[in-house]
């Protein structure tokens, strides 16, 4: 409304402005003939009528004011002011921009981060109805028990709250038909999965009602990675692949998705699936292969839709008492999907977040700082300007405009800094989140750069501290000569220092902690030797050894294995071989289980364990020590000794130590198997992880027909894995070998996400400390140059230069420690925030505080060398003469 | 200019602006005239205040102005009070009246 008028009398603001004149003139001369009528000289009346007036161009200022006018007409008075004063000062001006483009071009791109996994709806259609049903399993900790093929037929029947209820697993099949064979990814999916998901495809179609069905023709939809690695063939529907002995059709390609639940590389109907559909599988309501999710009906609240799942578990749970477990938790829960697919991102995204938005605070500090410093040097062309009749407001809206200007400039700059590094952004966040992929520039972050932009400058430009403006104005007017906006202002400035310093020292804290807990993290023993090792899974035709119930097909696994360790030790270098279920640090698989320790007290829960099948020589090649008893050997398979071997936490847990020679039992006591070594502790599952136990078992005796070649080299073991991969594919071509990863390659992939994390917040701190160091070099400078006189006097008296010296960085240094103790004080109230994010590391941990003061300190002196030097070398002479 | 006689409280000059405005059409000359004469010199309006608060009420909405020829016969612009006005002075004057005779009673009594 009041825009609109200020428009209004924009256009008409000649007519305004010739009649404002013509009043004025009026009135004036109404007041001249008012002397004369009282017997003045005419140019005597006019004189007292002008007096009597005032200053005309402050009333005239002050009436348009009220048009709003002003406001927009004064706006580009002061950018034209504003560029042309930057432009005079070409050094500041930089220094400013690129503080500026640091500080909002790293808010932008975490923000673009931010914006894109946590805040923005997830690309599915009512994405919010989407929900994860789990079954929490109460004794491994594991939050999803699964659910087996019955059991989500029940839930799907059962539940009322659903459009409907759909399973997921995922595995690994060999592809027939391209080149050579290729192991993938599959998805194995109801047929209305992609309905829930409400998925259009991007070429052919999704999956029909009826495709799951046992005996339906099998299908194929593929991912869209998978279609473009594969060449983007257009023309891939109707493309028939073989797999599990079976032709499958392609019938779609799925559009660019999240890699969620896993990242597919096609998808399958569950009838497809051999091990799902398998009647054995289909019967057993124990079988809990299969996740599962829904899509909650329109109108009902997830809080409804919880209490249905209730009432079916319930029921569930009473129809069929033998299906479950004393460990399963008496619930089936569900989740929002966004959930499950931002959770593990969102606390170091929001730690990332509120890093740069100290890095921010820190830079405007120093645009204020340097803004008053300026101003200050400024001072006589402001004090000319306000005896000229600038109103104070008028000054300070200067001074905002430009700072305003400053960071509209910066935040483009920024938004270039944004654009560029947005790429190695995502292949950070995709550490994290499936919904990388989503990362953009788009509106709502050139929203959000536009805004910080805008605020920063405000705050910079009022930051020197609004309320005290009215005295700096009067203090520049009365000291028109040399004033250096006096001691307020230095207060003001030496208190944005400390605050800078705090915050700085703040962030070197948390950029310690992370870096000693990554450190840690690096060293950890993770019970194996990862230098010389490579590792191959590989995967033999399914189809031909299937049947793991026959010691036929068991034997050709087990002699293929045989054949390649014999055909690999030829090959040069190699030290030893063995194979496994998988390779250490496989998150994605872990095998366990529960046994029965011999003697032990029946009742209560069973303890739980991973299992591991190995070779022989699977610990030589590992480098894991044996710390009682012996390795496996070939005799274990043919001999009836049914052995066993356990790490060192189990043994001690289990057996006090002395396991070897000790029975367990997996099956309840109908069988025992006997321990034959103890070997030191692996941590199977992340560095981070304190080791699980483990139980090893002959790969020989249960072989599978997945599992993972390991091969010790002298050297580099990279170099072999050609010849590992022919050896294989001449004993059966139809074996998919996946790509070589050297043990040191995985266990340093394992710890990407930290250390990138500790990557960037180290940035962050060191741009946080630079920007803060420029501050308070740039403080000291000035309070150098205010007091050049007094120091010149002081060295004419006799003052010895160590003392001038001791003396201005005495000055910094204060500051300095100020602002350290205001930043333990601080980083003790927030560390606890990162606290989540640290591995053997408390958050207060000493040696972090010390180191990072240590460096603050060493900053701080550095930073106030230079002015101290200048101090000292001040000539009196030319120092008196000064003005 | 402005002699301490003149300094009036933060809104008051408002209220008496209207007031002038309420009984007859006046340009600005005038109505400074007209407020040191009524307060027989007490109240001097100055003419950096006058001019400002002029606008200012304007764009409220309280007074219109039009340009019409003056006693004397020149161009002037003269300035009435709006529907909006009067009852902005009506609340304006109540609340004056109220404020006075709460000081008066205190100056009296206390």
């Amino acid at each position: 409304m009041s825009f609109l008028r200020s428009l209004r009398a924009l256009f008409h603001r000649d007519r305004l402005e010739g009649e404002m004149n013509e009043e004025m003139r009026h009135h004036i001369a109404l007041e001249t003939e008012e002397g004369l009528r009282r017997g003045l000289a005419p140019v005597e009346a006019r004189r007292q009528a002008l007096l009597k007036f005032g200053p005309i161009d402050a009333t005239q200022d002050d009436c348009r004011e009220s048009w709003g006018v002003r406001t927009l007409e004064t706006l580009g008075q002061d950018l034209k002011y504003g560029v042309r004063n930057l432009n005079r000062n070409r050094g500041y001006a930089a220094a400013v921009l690129l503080t500026l483009a640091l500080g909002i071009g790293a808010n932008t791109a975490v923000f673009s981060v931010v914006n894109a996994v946590l805040l923005q709806p997830l690309p599915y259609e009512r994405g919010d109805q989407i929900v994860v049903i789990r079954q929490p399993e109460r004794t491994s900790g594991s939050n999803d028990l699964g659910f087996s093929v019955a059991e989500i037929a029940d839930y799907r029947e059962q539940t009322k709250s659903f459009d409907s209820v759909v399973e997921y697993h995922s595995m690994n099949f060999t592809l027939f038909g391209g080149e050579e064979p290729q192991r993938v990814r599959t998805g194995v999916v109801s047929a209305h999965f992609f309905d829930v998901l409400q998925v259009k495809p991007l070429l052919g179609r999704t999956f029909r009602a009826g495709e799951d069905a046992i005996g339906a023709e099998p299908v194929l939809v593929l991912s869209n990675d998978y279609w473009h690695k594969t060449g983007a063939d257009p023309g891939i529907v109707g493309r028939r692949f073989e797999m599990n002995d079976k032709v499958h059709t392609v019938v779609g390609v799925l559009p660019p998705l999240p890699e969620y639940p896993d990242d597919n590389d096609v998808f399958m109907p569950a009838s497809a699936c051999p091990f799902r559909s398998n009647p054995k599988t289909m019967e057993n309501r124990q079988a809990r292969l299969l996740s599962s999710f829904g899509r909650v009906k329109e109108g009902v609240s997830l809080q409804q839709a919880q209490a249905d799942l209730d009432a079916v578990a319930a029921n569930l749970r009473r129809s069929y008492p033998d299906s479950f477990g004393p460990s399963t938790e008496p619930r089936t829960v569900l989740s929002p999907l966004k959930e499950d697919l931002v959770a593990h991102a969102r606390p170091t995204f929001l730690v990332l977040l509120g890093t740069v938005a100290l890095v921010l605070l820190i830079a405007c500090a120093n645009v204020a700082n340097l803004a008053l410093a300026r101003l200050a040097g400024r001072s006589k062309e402001l004090a000319v300007r306000a005896a000229l009749g600038a109103g104070r407001r008028r000054l300070v809206r200067q001074l905002a405009t430009e700072s305003t200007l400053l960071a509209l400039a910066g935040g483009a700059l920024g938004l270039l800094f944004a654009v560029a590094i947005r790429g190695a952004l995502a292949t950070f966040a995709a550490r994290f989140t499936p919904r990388a992929a989503e990362i953009h520039i788009d509106g709502a972050v050139l929203a959000f750069t536009l805004f910080v932009s805008l605020l920063t400058g405000l705050v910079a430009g009022t930051l020197p501290g609004l309320p005290k403006w009215d005295r700096l104005a009067r203090v520049l007017v009365e000291s028109s000569g040399r004033s250096s906006g006096g001691r307020t202002q230095s207060r003001l400035r030496s208190g944005l220092v400390v605050w800078q310093l705090a915050l700085s020292f703040m962030l070197l804290i948390g950029a310690a902690l992370m870096l000693r807990s990554f450190s840690k993290l690096q060293r950890v023993d993770a019970g194996f030797k990862a230098e010389n090792v490579v590792a191959m899974p590989i995967d033999l035709n399914f189809e031909k050894y299937s049947n793991t119930e026959r010691r036929a097909d068991l034997d050709r696994i087990e002699h293929f294995h045989l054949s390649l360790f014999r055909s690999v030790r030829e090959l040069p270098g190699v030290v030893h071989v063995a194979t496994a279920y998988t390779f250490p640090l496989n998150n994605s698989f872990q095998n366990d289980g529960t046994f029965q320790v011999e003697g032990a007290e029946p009742g209560g829960a069973l303890p739980s364990a991973t299992y591991q099948g190995v070779s022989p020589e699977y610990f030589d090649t590992l480098g894991v020590p044996l710390f009682q008893g012996r390795f496996f050997e070939e005799r274990d398979r043919a001999s009836d000794t049914k052995a066993a071997i356990v790490s060192a936490s189990l043994a001690r847990k289990r057996f006090q130590g002395e396991a070897v020679g000790k029975r367990l039992s997996f099956d309840r006591g109908q069988t025992w198997r006997t321990i034959v070594g103890v070997v030191g502790d692996v941590r199977h599952a992340g560095l981070e992880r304190e080791p699980g136990d483990t139980i090893y078992l002959p790969f020989s005796e249960f072989p599978g027909y997945t599992a993972t070649l390991m091969i010790r080299t002298l050297s580099d073991p990279m170099t072999i894995s050609a010849g590992a991969r022919a050896a294989a594919h001449n004993l059966d071509p139809q074996t998919a070998v996946s790509a070589a990863r050297s043990l040191t390659e995985i266990r340093s992939d394992s710890i990407a996400q930290p250390r990138l994390t500790t990557l960037l917040l180290s940035l962050f701190a060191f741009v946080a400390l630079a920007i803060s160091a420029t501050g308070l070099s740039g403080l000291m400078a000035y309070a150098v140059s205010q007091r050049t006189q007094e120091i010149g006097i002081r060295i004419a008296l006799g003052a010895a230069p160590r003392r001038v010296l001791e003396m201005i960085m005495k000055e910094g240094l204060t500051s300095a420690a100020i602002g350290l103790g205001l930043g333990v004080v601080g980083a003790l109230g927030i560390s606890r925030l990162v606290s989540g994010l640290l591995f053997g590391v408390e958050p207060t941990d000493p040696l972090c505080f010390i180191g990072s003061a240590a460096v603050l300190v060493v900053v701080a002196v550095a930073a106030c060398w230079m002015p101290a030097r200048r101090a000292v070398a001040i000539e009196p002479v030319r120092a008196l003469r000064m003005e | 200019m402005a002699d301490t006689k003149s300094d009036l409280l933060q809104g008051t000059l408002d209220m008496l602006i209207l007031r002038t405005l309420s009984t007859e059409e006046r340009h600005g000359w005038g109505i400074s005239q007209r407020i040191q004469q009524i307060s027989k010199d007490v109240l001097r309006v100055n003419q950096g205040s006058l001019y400002p608060a002029l606008y200012r009420l304007e764009s409220q909405g309280w007074i219109a102005s039009e340009w019409a020829a003056s006693e004397n016969n020149r161009r002037a612009k003269f300035y009435k009070l709006t529907r909006l006005g009067q009852s902005q002075l009506d609340r304006e004057t109540a609340n004056w009246e109220r404020l006075s005779a709460a000081v008066q009673r205190v100056l009296e009594n206390a």
